[in-house]
């Protein structure tokens, strides 16, 4: 009797268990993606060949994810020296892109989404950037105004950066892309 | 009962534990797809019927069905059932800016793409089949003049066919938005 007890109980707790570990794996799978300096690109994330747990987290969040042919998108929720992006700071990133007929530099939500900021600005495009005198570029990322390429972080706890590389030849081979031609992101200061 | 066998007993229990977690774990992974009420498609349905063009909320901070979407880009969508015949998609290309078109499974995963770089007079167009399909349509083909029609093997019978444009300036969004609810996709005639 105490046996059978026994079994219900590790099949009960392990049920939980199993639930929540997936619950969290899945919010960020584990496989299929690389890393290049702070950004995560999971390049064939959206293929038929994903593995199971890209594909468990695709069927999941909704997300449509963009085919290689179309282009890139790298994520970064941490800065340069590998720590965890902090609305309190202010961060530079810049200040050159891998090669892509366009890209756009944008600051989400951890789940993705645009953050609501009250310049109502989301993120950044290759065509309309303001650029330095030997064509990279500077975003400022921060909670308060700051003068060049603002990027406001907005009413958020935690944000992520998102670059999208439209077009890029890369896309074919995205673990191959040199550390040295992803924008880096540096921290300026904390409030 | 003595210590060892206590220990052992917690042993065993905690092994059942970890056991039943990493086969609920695996099981959770792998049926997430099948069972995913809220998957891409699905929130595709709540936005437009099968066989038209609608739309794709533009992404921002009240937009919470699509994640990862890009407010740079304007896009559109069409869902496709292929059981009533191959769909034909045609988009029309002009402004600067990319544009693209992404066939998607019926579970969101890409099966094809292509871009405004592979446009020929200003359209992108393709012929989504099943495989059964294409087989009946290249057994019919005129083999003196072929059918230039680019056809797309669709993995499942149904899914969805997504246009993306992008705009160079926020100003030019309008334009793209555009561009992107003109894309048609038509129900072909099955073949005699």
């Amino acid at each position: 009797m105490t046996l059978i007890v026994k079994a219900l109980a590790a099949g009960a707790i392990g049920l939980a268990l199993g639930v929540a570990v997936s619950g969290s794996i899945l919010a960020d799978p584990p496989f299929g993606a690389v890393t290049i300096g702070a950004w995560r690109v999971a390049a064939t994330a959206g293929s038929l060949d994903a593995d199971p747990y890209t594909r468990a987290a695709l069927a999941r969040s909704g997300e449509i994810p963009l085919a290689l042919g179309e282009g890139l998108k790298l994520v970064a929720r941490v800065d340069s020296a590998g720590r965890a992006l902090d609305r309190r700071c202010l961060y530079r990133v810049g200040t050159r892109t891998p090669a892509a007929r366009y890209w756009t530099l944008s600051l989400t939500d951890a789940d993705g989404y645009p953050v609501e900021n009250a310049a109502g600005r989301y993120g950044y495009r290759s065509s309309e950037i303001l650029r330095d005198g030997d064509g990279g570029f500077s975003v400022y990322v921060s909670a308060l105004a700051h003068s060049g390429n603002w990027l406001p972080i907005g009413r958020v706890q935690t944000f992520a950066l998102a670059l999208r590389l439209y077009d890029t030849p890369l896309a074919a081979n995205a673990g191959g892309i040199e550390k040295s031609s992803v924008p880096t992101i540096e921290r300026e200061g904390c409030a | 009962m003595t210590l060892t066998a206590r220990l052992g007993g917690a042993a065993l229990f905690a092994a059942a534990v970890a056991a039943a977690a990493a086969l609920i774990h695996f099981a959770v992974v792998l049926l997430v797809p099948v069972v995913a009420a809220h998957d891409a498609y699905a929130r595709l349905a709540e936005l437009g019927p099968p066989g038209t063009t609608a739309p794709l909320p533009r992404a921002g901070p009240d937009e919470r069905r699509f994640p990862w979407n890009d407010p740079a880009l304007a896009a559109s969508f069409c869902r496709f059932d292929l059981s009533a015949g191959p769909l034909r998609v045609k988009a029309s290309v002009g402004r600067a800016g990319f544009a693209s078109l992404s066939f998607h499974t019926r579970r969101g995963a890409v099966f094809y793409a292509l871009t405004d770089r592979a446009a020929t007079h200003g359209q992108m167009e393709a012929v989504v089949v099943t495989p059964a399909q294409l087989r009946n349509l290249v057994a019919h083909d005129d083999e003196d003049d072929p059918s230039q029609d680019l056809r797309v093997v669709s993995p499942t019978a149904a899914g969805f066919v997504v246009m993306r444009a992008f705009s160079e300036l926020p100003s030019l969004y309008a334009a793209a938005a555009d561009e992107v609810k003109a894309m048609t996709c038509a129900t072909e005639p099955p073949t005699p």
